[in-house]
C-alpha cells in the first residue's frame, strides 16, 4: 500500500490531481446507482465517457440477451433448482433493465430457438460485467485507481 | 432475431473485450491494445475449441 502510494506521487498526474477518496456513503450511493442504470457509477464520478460505453455494451447486451430469446432467470427458480440462484444473481446485476424484464415477463426463454443458449449467455454476461463496472466505480470513487 | 453462432460469437468478444479493456487499462493507448488482444483472444479460442470438439459424437 505504501509503495502504491509512493508510486503514484512520482507520476506527474498524481503531483497535480491527487486522490482523495470519496466518502463511503456517497460511494455506496454511486454504486447501486451504477447497479440499477449500468454506467451511471462513472457518470457520476465525472468519468462520464466511460459510463456512456459501459451502458451501451452492457444494454446492447441484455436486448440481444432478449432478442435471441434467452431465459432470464427469477429467485423462485432458484427453489426449483438450487444452482439456478447463481443464474438469478448473474441476471439481476443488470439492475432496472432486469426487473422491467421480468416484470413485463420478457425473459421466458424459448429453447426450441436455436439461439437460446447464446442468448441466456448473453443475459448472464452482460449482469456479471455490470457487478465488474460497479466494482472499477468502488475502486475509483475510493482513490484505489486513478 | 436470427445471428449466426459466429456472428454471436463476434458481438459477444467485442462487448466484453471492451468492457475488460475500460477496467483494467488506464491509458487509452493501453486499452485500444488490450481490447484487441482480449478480442482475438475470445476467437482464437472458441474457435480453436470448436475444432478440438468437432470429431466427438454429440
Amino acid at each position: 500500500m505504501e509503495q502504491t502510494n509512493q508510486g503514484l506521487e512520482a507520476t506527474p498526474q498524481a503531483e497535480t490531481v491527487p486522490l482523495r477518496p470519496m466518502n463511503m456513503a456517497a460511494t455506496l450511493a454511486i454504486c447501486s446507482g451504477g447497479w440499477l442504470v449500468p454506467g451511471l457509477s462513472h457518470i457520476l464520478i465525472g468519468r462520464w465517457i466511460r459510463g456512456v460505453i459501459f451502458a451501451a455494451c452492457v444494454l446492447a447486451m441484455f436486448v440481444l440477451g432478449l432478442g435471441m430469446h434467452g431465459k432470464l432467470y427469477d429467485p423462485s427458480s432458484g427453489l426449483q433448482e438450487p444452482l439456478h440462484i447463481f443464474a438469478f444473481i448473474a441476471n439481476a446485476g443488470a439492475g432496472l433493465p432486469y426487473l422491467i424484464a421480468e416484470r413485463l415477463d420478457m425473459g421466458v426463454g424459448v429453447m426450441t430457438a436455436p439461439s437460446y443458449d447464446y442468448g441466456t449467455t448473453y443475459l448472464w454476461v452482460c449482469g456479471l460485467l455490470n457487478y465488474l463496472i460497479v466494482l472499477d466505480a468502488f475502486d475509483i470513487a475510493q482513490a484505489r485507481k486513478p | 432475431m436470427t445471428l449466426s453462432h459466429f456472428q454471436a460469437l463476434l458481438i459477444f468478444a467485442l462487448l466484453v473485450s471492451v468492457v475488460f479493456a475500460l477496467v483494467t487499462k488506464n491509458e487509452p493507448r493501453e486499452q485500444l491494445r488490450y481490447g484487441i488482444f482480449v478480442f482475438f483472444s475470445f476467437l482464437a479460442v472458441a474457435l480453436a475449441v470448436g475444432w478440438i470438439m468437432y470429431p466427438l459424437p454429440l
